[in-house]
């Protein structure tokens, strides 16, 4: 299993199942049967992916873009970087044995957390939704959208996943401290002329 | 004056969308094909002035697209850009010795590709 930073250590539970927490940020693709990945969304949106053939599964979690309040979200940087955060895991998985033609989607998250901003968890659960059409990858369980958080948790070895919420107070508690949308590595975009 | 005819070589939909739309705006020509195999299909006829390719694809990767391209005196000295996920210094040298012009590690800026497709078109 790998887990690019920044990931948790994994919580031994009684059930024997090892579980890693999933940040935003983070992904984590595994073919263990013990590994359960488990993580909480606002506006943010994690995709499970499942290839039922290769017994291989992998979860991301990703946010588009957090603008400030009367901050205008750069469309395209944004589609960009969505794009990028799929295409990490995707890669990941088939580097691991999965094939692009069997792979399967199950998507959380896409909250609406606070009424009178702008709607950041439609526009993420939207980019996902068209970048699987786009990409030909089947949808096959989706929980997006509302106006509460959710705990999430998959177990990538057998595709399964099940969400609940956390709490459906989230929507008027204060606007969460910005975090800021990380990239693959300090030197993206630059040319590295041979 | 003829513009420039970039070939994108990549196996997601949504990175060609995207590399055909920066790219477009910018004035330059694009055609495009969704792996190694397709891509050499497809070169004759394009008749691109440079190739952006991505590495990790079905059927034939970047590595094999470069190394095929270069083995060919048609496309010996067409500049190709490696556009990837990938930023070890162990696969940068691999593309280097296939042959291939430069690397830009994903996600791009298109200000920055553009830039850099000026550079190598001179």
């Amino acid at each position: 299993m790998t887990m690019p930073a920044p990931a948790t250590r994994p919580r031994l539970r009684p059930d024997g199942c090892r579980y890693y927490g999933i940040v935003q940020g983070a992904r984590g693709v595994s073919a263990d049967p013990q590994v359960m990945f488990s993580t909480v969304l606002g506006s943010c949106v994690a995709a499970c992916l499942y290839d039922a053939e290769a017994k291989l599964g992998g979860i991301n979690h990703f946010l588009l873009a957090e603008p400030q309040p009367g901050q205008q979200i750069d469309a395209q940087a944004a589609q960009r970087y969505g794009i990028h955060a799929m295409e990490l895991l995707i890669n990941e998985m088939l580097a691991k044995g999965a094939r692009r033609a069997r792979l399967r989607a199950h998507l959380y998250g896409g909250a609406n957390l606070h009424s009178g901003m702008h709607a950041i968890g439609s526009d993420n659960a939207a980019f996902a939704v068209r970048f699987l059409a786009d990409e030909g990858i089947p949808l096959v369980l989706r929980d997006l959208g509302g106006r509460s958080a959710r705990r999430v948790d998959f177990q990538p070895a057998l595709g399964r996943s099940r969400s609940r919420i956390v709490t459906d107070t989230l929507a008027d508690a204060p606007p969460p401290r910005r975090i800021p949308v990380p990239v693959a590595a300090a030197s993206a975009g630059d040319l590295d002329l041979f | 004056m003829t513009r420039p005819l970039v070939m994108t070589v990549d196996d997601s939909p949504s990175m060609r969308a995207l590399l055909r739309h920066a790219l477009t705006a910018e004035g330059y020509v694009v055609a495009e094909a969704e792996d190694g195999v397709d891509a050499l299909d497809r070169l004759d006829a394009a008749a691109p002035d440079l190739v952006i390719t991505d590495i990790n694809m079905p059927r034939m990767d970047g590595f094999g697209l470069i190394e095929a391209m270069r083995g060919d005196a048609k496309w010996r000295a067409l500049p190709i850009l490696v556009l990837s996920t990938e930023f070890s210094d162990e696969k940068k040298q691999r593309a280097r010795a296939a042959g291939a012009t430069g690397w830009i590690v994903k996600p791009f800026d298109p200000a920055k590709l553009t830039a850099a497709i000026r550079r190598v078109l001179v």
